[in-house]
């Protein structure tokens, strides 16, 4: 472990929703300002700031992040923007506990923002040119097709159906019907219902897939002496890991997440985990498509491959569960403003290892939890693990 | 060193065209719905005040940038001040001559810290001098839309 302990000592979030009125800025300073307030200090007190935020097409601001930078409180401060994709979220987090183990600074400010309704006519549209402009553009490829095809090698390499995956979409929809910030939550849900919507590009449905969202999340991590002055609940980060895979996802296994697993690994050997389905107590991980939270599970060494889907149908997963899996309801239920809900996933661990997250709290007095998100070009993984 | 150095002409290799088909449509946010909607009815500046940092922003934001508090302090300031800075543009976007050199200037507003970069009119560019005293022109009412053209151009007072 380098340096000092860090510890998240305060989380803040906008409500996530379809459409927001507030500027990118706006949105920003809504979810520091509430971070801040959450553990009592002010932006004078913070040293350094770390920005989250994907694809600038998506606000529709190029140079996204210096477009950013005053919602997020950086005016007069050192700051940083990282960009991993999807996984941008947590790799954030991972970049507020390196910039504080360094010893270099005392206090991290770190904001994630996404306003994905600028992006007319839908945020698709900004994914075409990540596809080789040579050999896949000339196609007219969908984002859609990378998850669909992926979704496939995965359901035919374990033999699973439909409505197994179903099932996660349906758990994350009624978790999220407990969250006060959440966009999709619905008690009510069916896997007939995830069954029944649309086909977008086969096997993904309509409701096996998250929504387009505006929404900011933040944290204020700290060095250990800090933590314990401001708080008597530090909640710390014990490891931290993230891993890339070839950028041609022809040329990778579309069945099975290796950059999730070396991710995990990176963060387990941190945090001294030999044995991460005993000592791992309650997950967050990505969960954009049904599929990926059991895909993630199985990278993240939580399930043996293809023993994902069972478990949920078992309700192992629920939140009452042996392990609670996405119990703020993930992406699927609370919505994904990509960098914003990948930082919500750990804004959600620190709620839960503090006994703070309401209605959505799972039993049993949780010591230890993991955050996950994935992306870049669908070949990242990142990976935050915390404890109190 | 690649073929493209040594051919004379860029479609001597392989190529083709694509384009990233996304358009933004951008909200003004909390504190730009309220200033625009001024302009739009009245045809007057509105700005926020952070007491504590003695800065009025104008245009007007919902937080303050130094001390990040909440401003909820809204004043009326005058659409006049003086140019800090100016330039005369002779060339549009893809490198085509106007057919009238246009000064762009950015104009500091008495009331307020900071101010607007917009076009500066009813001037020759030769007249034009850093300090010198200047107005909005707000659009006749029935043509305002709620946006920063509502605001015609500045001119000398």
């Amino acid at each position: 472990m380098i340096g000092d302990r860090v510890a998240v000592v305060g989380a803040g979030m906008t409500k996530f929703v379809r459409r927001a009125q507030e500027t990118p800025k706006e949105l920003a300073w809504e979810a520091a300002h509430l971070a801040l307030r959450s553990c009592e200090m002010t932006i004078d007190d913070i040293d350094a700031i770390v920005i989250g935020t994907a694809p600038d097409a998506f606000d529709g601001v190029h140079m996204k992040s210096e477009y950013l930078s005053d919602g997020c409180g950086a005016w007069g401060k050192p700051v940083i923007r990282g960009y991993v994709g999807g996984g941008t979220g947590v790799f954030a987090a991972i970049q507020g506990w390196y910039h504080v183990a360094s010893g270099l600074f005392d206090t991290v400010l770190v904001v994630c923002e996404e306003k994905m309704s600028s992006c007319r006519p839908h945020p698709q549209a900004a994914f075409l040119t990540i596809f080789d402009h040579t050999t896949e553009r000339p196609l007219k490829p969908n984002l859609l097709w990378i998850f669909a095809l992926e979704m496939n090698a995965y359901m035919n390499r374990y033999g699973l159906s439909k409505r197994d995956i179903a099932t996660v979409s349906v758990k994350n929809k009624r978790n999220a019907a407990d969250h006060p910030a959440a966009m999709l939550g619905d008690p009510d849900i069916t896997v007939e219902d995830v069954l029944n919507s649309p086909v977008l590009a086969w096997p993904v449905q309509r409701l096996d897939v998250s929504p387009v969202t505006d929404g900011a999340v933040a944290l204020v991590m700290s060095a250990n002496h800090v933590a314990r002055r401001v708080t008597d609940r530090p909640v710390w980060v014990e490891g931290v890991g993230w891993n890339l895979d070839t950028a041609y996802w022809t040329n990778r296994d579309l069945a099975y997440p290796v950059y999730v697993e070396e991710a995990a690994r990176m963060a387990y050997d941190m945090a001294g985990i030999s044995e991460p389905r005993k000592q791992i107590h309650i997950a967050e991980p990505y969960d954009p498509f049904d599929y990926k939270e059991l895909h993630h599970l199985e990278g993240l060494m939580l399930f043996d491959r293809g023993e994902a889907p069972r478990a949920a149908a078992d309700g192992v997963t629920q939140r009452d569960g042996d392990l609670p899996v996405c119990p703020s309801g993930g992406l699927l239920g609370v919505g994904n403003p990509i960098a914003a809900a990948g930082l919500m996933k750990v804004a959600e661990i620190f709620w839960q290892l503090r006994g703070e997250a309401g209605a959505r709290q799972v039993p049993g007095n949780p010591k230890r939890g993991l955050a996950q998100a994935w992306g870049d070009l669908m070949q990242v993984g990142t990976v935050v693990v915390l404890g109190v | 060193m690649s073929l493209l150095h040594r051919i004379e002409h860029p479609d001597d290799a392989l190529n083709w065209h694509g384009d990233m088909p996304t358009e933004g449509r951008y909200t003004a946010g909390i504190a730009g719905e309220r200033f625009f909607r001024e302009i739009k009815e009245k045809g007057q500046f509105l700005a926020t005040v952070c007491l504590d940092c003695d800065i009025t922003y104008m245009p007007p934001r919902l937080y303050c940038e130094e001390c990040f508090s909440h401003l909820d302090e809204w004043v009326e300031v005058g659409s006049w001040g003086h140019v800090h800075t100016f330039t005369v543009v002779h060339r549009d976007l893809d490198n085509e001559p106007l057919s009238e050199p246009r000064i762009l200037a950015f104009v500091t507003l008495d009331d307020a810290d900071g101010g607007l970069v917009h076009y500066l009119d009813e001037i020759e560019p030769e007249d034009v001098y850093l300090g010198m005293r200047v107005e909005a022109v707000f659009r006749a009412e029935d043509e305002r839309q709620g946006s920063i053209s509502d605001i015609e151009y500045f001119r000398p007072v």
